[in-house]
């Protein structure tokens, strides 16, 4: 294994893991950061024909920058086509988009996702943290065909049950998510910087599926909120292959998604604008 | 409706279009968020002092933490208020957790859901369905969602009211006098948003002609009997970019969140680029042409092979 391939950091092996679940010839609509980073990587290696959308409204897009947003003039270079929002997201509901790509900032057993309110002692009114909202988010994971989840697995963020349902997973587990009337499939991945977890057929339980080397069965069991089952034939979280290193380094050389980078000061106007001719101008994201 | 304006001239400045169709009290729709967004629009606002305004939009970022950030908003319905990958919404975070400088009403919806509600608000229906919401707490925190079973199917379903806000400002890059426009890239719910409002303002980077508008007709977005005054506004949307006009100006944007984490490090950035601009020209000839030329330059070099301005 190369260098480049050995250095990889936990964001890389959470993209790659992404990114492989992603196949050839399938729509995929993603937020900013990692899991557009995922589904470029699938694009440039086994998923030539998957097509990469933004709630924003462009389908198809080929930056060559990174977007700093879902509606940033970036993710409408070079696509195929800019709709309405609503229209876009209408193709959601309808079910043309076969994968999204979401995450949140809590996360309970059943995949339900809250990026809209930590209440704490508060109330939603006078919560103790208010976040963004849901943007797109409600709307992927209610229609699209399957949802993959990414975020990082810290005791704050996996518990026994989420202060509000932004984006819903298999809500009480079973059949509810079905009996609900949600048209999409629900979550089929948790992807996270310590371990990859599915759920179970029938009860929709989550389970570890995959552990990272950086860390252990015990760790993980310490940070989830709830008493988490392990996979019988609990694997290894694959590396990065070399080919998907080179991958991200082409399209994020600054390091903007993927990592701290001296190359790009956002506090000097002319350095800023130097790294943008310097780095960026060539690359289809 | 109100009887739209019909002059086959309905060019006007910032002042006096911000004075005309903005009155405290009233709802306000800011097409687009990020690229195209209104900026110019929410500085004049703060400057002319609105307040107790509704905030009506799916998404907003930094025109959204302006407002909020200086009280003008009595009540926000939202799917996103944010900055972004960043930094935080400070100011929205200020606002709702502790209720500084107050505390707006919060009505949210999911993207699709508040863009459908537009969406009525263009067609004149009372209300559209979607099988978004279900399911999830939205509905419990918002009794505007109203969960049904559909007539026909038995199945559940979420409705969600029409909404026709009192004025719309939407920044575009080419318009005529009359109001035909030309939206490049993201077209956010734009087209849907003019229809939905009771006044729409049309800002623009460009004022071309109606023949050049008749040259390529299908590149209208938004047609002129739903538009009531046009402003010539270059730079509108700074630090947010434009596509085919300007690049993002992203260490500008970076400065703002940074002085944003604290109230007095905002409102520091609020004298300096609001009062302390009291024309459009001023600020930019606060940020200096040499900047505005590179933001320029990168878009231009960034867009080569593509058609466009």
């Amino acid at each position: 294994m190369s260098e480049r391939a050995e250095q990889f950091q936990a964001v890389h092996q959470m993209a790659c893991a992404a990114a492989r679940l992603i196949r050839d010839g399938e729509t995929v609509i993603v937020g900013i950061g990692l899991p557009l980073i995922a589904a470029v990587i699938a694009r440039e290696e086994h998923a030539p024909n998957s097509t990469i959308l933004f709630e924003g409204g462009a389908i198809g897009t080929k930056s060559r920058r990174i977007p700093w947003s879902i509606a940033d003039s970036a993710t409408s270079d070079y696509a195929q086509a800019c709709m309405e929002v609503w229209r876009v997201l209408s193709d959601v509901q309808a079910g043309y988009i076969d994968v999204g790509i979401v995450g949140g900032a809590q996360i309970d057993r059943f995949g339900n996702l809250n990026s809209n309110t930590i209440i704490g002692q508060g109330s939603y009114i006078s919560p103790q943290v208010r976040m963004p909202g849901s943007g797109g988010s409600n709307d992927i994971a209610s229609s699209c065909g399957r949802t993959i989840i990414m975020m990082r697995l810290r005791k704050e963020n996996f518990v026994d049950k989420v202060d509000f349902v932004t984006s819903p997973g298999f809500l009480e587990g079973g059949d509810s998510r079905r009996r609900m009337g949600l048209r999409g499939g629900g979550p089929e991945a948790v992807v996270t910087d310590k371990g990859i977890f599915r759920f179970h057929p029938e009860t929709k339980r989550m389970f570890l599926s995959e552990i990272s080397s950086r860390s252990s069965i015990r760790e993980i069991k310490e940070f989830v909120g709830w008493d988490l089952e392990v996979a019988a034939d609990l694997k290894s979280m694959e590396a990065p292959k070399e080919l998907q290193m080179e991958i991200m380094a082409r399209f994020d050389p600054l390091g903007i998604i993927l990592g701290p980078s001296e190359e790009i000061r956002l506090d000097d106007f002319q350095s800023y604008y130097q790294a943008m001719i310097k780095n960026v101008l060539h690359h289809n994201i | 409706m109100k009887d739209r304006n019909r002059s086959r001239d309905k060019v006007t400045d910032l002042k006096t279009a911000v004075a005309n169709y903005v009155h405290d009290g009233c709802s306000l729709c800011l097409g687009s968020a990020i690229a195209r967004e209104p900026m110019a629009v929410a500085r004049e606002i703060i400057r002319q002092g609105k307040k107790d305004l509704t905030l009506i939009e799916t998404a907003k970022t930094s025109s959204g933490e302006l407002l909020v950030g200086m009280g003008c908003l009595k009540k926000i319905e939202i799917a996103y208020f944010w900055i972004g990958v960043i930094g935080q919404g400070y100011n929205f975070r200020r606002a709702i957790e502790k209720g500084v400088p107050l505390k707006p009403e919060l009505e949210e919806y999911s993207m699709l859901s508040s863009s459908l509600r537009l969406l009525a608000g263009s067609m004149k229906v009372p209300f559209l369905p979607t099988k978004s919401l279900i399911g999830s707490d939205l509905p419990k925190v918002n009794p505007k969602i109203k969960i049904i079973d559909d007539p026909y199917t038995g199945e559940k379903i979420a409705l969600v009211p029409a909404v026709n806000p009192d004025v719309t400002f939407i920044h575009v890059q080419k318009c005529d006098p009359l109001g035909n426009a030309v939206i490049l890239g993201n077209l956010w719910n734009d087209s849907t948003s003019a229809r939905a409002a009771i006044c729409t303002v049309l800002t623009c980077e460009e004022i071309i002609s109606e023949e050049e508008i008749r040259r390529n007709p299908n590149m209208t977005a938004i047609p002129h009997y739903c538009v009531d005054a046009v402003v010539h506004l270059p730079f509108g949307a700074h630090p947010e970019p434009v596509d085919g006009y300007y690049w993002m100006d992203q260490p500008f944007r970076k400065n703002f969140v940074e002085l944003s984490k604290t109230r007095e490090g905002f409102l520091q950035w609020i004298d300096d680029w609001v009062y302390g601009c009291e024309e459009n020209d001023q600020y930019l000839n606060k940020l200096g042409g040499d900047r505005l030329d590179a933001l320029r330059d990168l878009e231009q070099k960034y867009r080569h092979g593509m058609t466009g301005p």
